[in-house]
């Protein structure tokens, strides 16, 4: 795992992911013209940040591994970063207090 | 280009929200189109800056975890500056440290990269008027934290973008493009020095919390936030991380659902 990748694959690994990224973030704007959206199709796109969001931060606090739903700590921090910025309006605070919970949790309590 | 009566409603709506000063929206109309481009860039790097805390701290672990795989300092570099997108680059590397096959590669990023379609489709609107090129690159820094301060900052807006607006998004794009490159190379140079037990990582899990918490305060909003847990929560056994898209699309039928419900209600309510 820690040795040099042979130099073709790397190259293909980063031209397949600059495609894959290039292609979603700019279709839409280089040739939406050409595919209408409907006002309602855009009043439904509005809840589309949130969504992502909530679906990348969710599995990072409560994992499932092969065997099933995980517990870890990271969900107990992750629940105390809300009432915390919530109190704060800081993104730092909530960023320090958030790790304090996790490495406090880990260290008491294993 | 931009008229008075526009000028006036943005000024309005960003001051509204306190990102930018009262004094530097009452200048921009006086000033002259390169004044008023240097001054929305700058307002664009200052507001999103809070923001860029937890995009270095993703940078360093995404650096950590490409020299890891064995990209190397230059690998690590070469694609953080071209792909620039944290979550797809954190998510293949798994797949690339066994030696996946590359349309596997490409898939899985396609996947996790499919919420930038509907960001590109919530832009458009905005930047339809300026050439390709220019699309070309306003959908190249359409990275998470920028669309979202973006939309925080001007989402009321309609028709197309003020020469202030785009270049807010410009400066915003500019300088997470920037940090992300030094942070990646710091990361992939400290490589294995920061022990994985650390989990680092996660401060960057906890500033997307702290951004997503304001932006459930509408009931459809929370609906939408609550079913997109769920749906990503049971969902994650699916393979390629296809429980994200799944999630999305289930948190935005909410969503819409509510929108429509509560909008049904409040004319109920008006007419009785």
């Amino acid at each position: 795992m820690s040795g040099e990748l042979d130099i073709w694959y790397a190259v293909l690994v980063i031209a397949a992911l600059t495609l894959s990224t290039l292609i979603t973030r700019c279709g839409y704007l280089l040739f939406g013209d050409h595919i209408p959206l409907s006002p309602a199709v855009r009043r439904a796109l509005k809840y589309a940040p949130v969504a992502a969001l909530a679906a990348i931060v969710v599995p990072e606090m409560a994992p499932w591994t092969a065997a099933g739903p995980q517990w870890d700590w990271r969900l107990l921090a992750g629940l105390s970063a809300i009432p915390v910025f919530l109190l704060s309006r800081s993104i730092t605070l909530t960023m320090v207090v958030g790790m304090m919970v996790l490495w406090g949790c880990r260290w008491l309590f294993g | 280009m931009v008229n008075n009566k526009k000028r006036g409603k943005e000024t309005r709506l960003v001051g509204g929200t306190g990102e930018v000063s009262g004094e530097s929206s009452g200048q921009l109309a006086a000033l002259p189109p390169g004044e008023v481009r240097r001054a929305a860039f700058w307002d664009g790097a200052r507001g999103i800056a809070p923001l860029l805390v937890s995009l270095g701290a993703w940078g360093v672990v995404a650096g950590v975890a490409m020299a890891k795989v064995g990209l190397g300092v230059w690998g690590a570099l070469v694609m953080s500056m071209l792909v620039f997108a944290g979550s797809a680059q954190l998510t293949v590397l798994p797949l690339v440290a066994a030696s996946a096959p590359i349309w596997l590669i490409f898939g899985a990023a396609f996947i996790v990269n499919l919420r930038f379609v509907i960001f590109g489709a919530v832009l458009h609107p905005f930047f339809r008027h300026y050439p390709p090129l220019q699309r070309f690159g306003i959908g190249f820094f359409t990275a998470d934290a920028i669309f979202i301060k973006f939309m925080a900052v001007f989402g009321q807006h309609t028709g197309p973008a003020t020469r202030t607006q785009t270049w807010y998004f410009v400066g915003s794009g500019a300088v997470c493009w920037v940090v992300w490159q030094i942070t990646t190379v710091v990361g992939a140079l400290l490589g294995s020095a920061i022990p994985s037990t650390w989990s680092v990582e996660f401060a960057a899990v906890l500033a997307l919390i702290a951004m997503l918490v304001p932006m459930c305060a509408t009931r459809p909003a929370l609906l939408a936030v609550v079913v997109t847990s769920l749906t990503s929560w049971v969902t994650q056994p699916l393979p390629l991380r296809a429980g994200l898209l799944v999630a999305v699309i289930a948190g935005i039928v909410a969503g819409y659902w509510a929108d429509v419900r509560l909008e049904r209600l409040q004319q109920r309510a008006s007419q009785a």
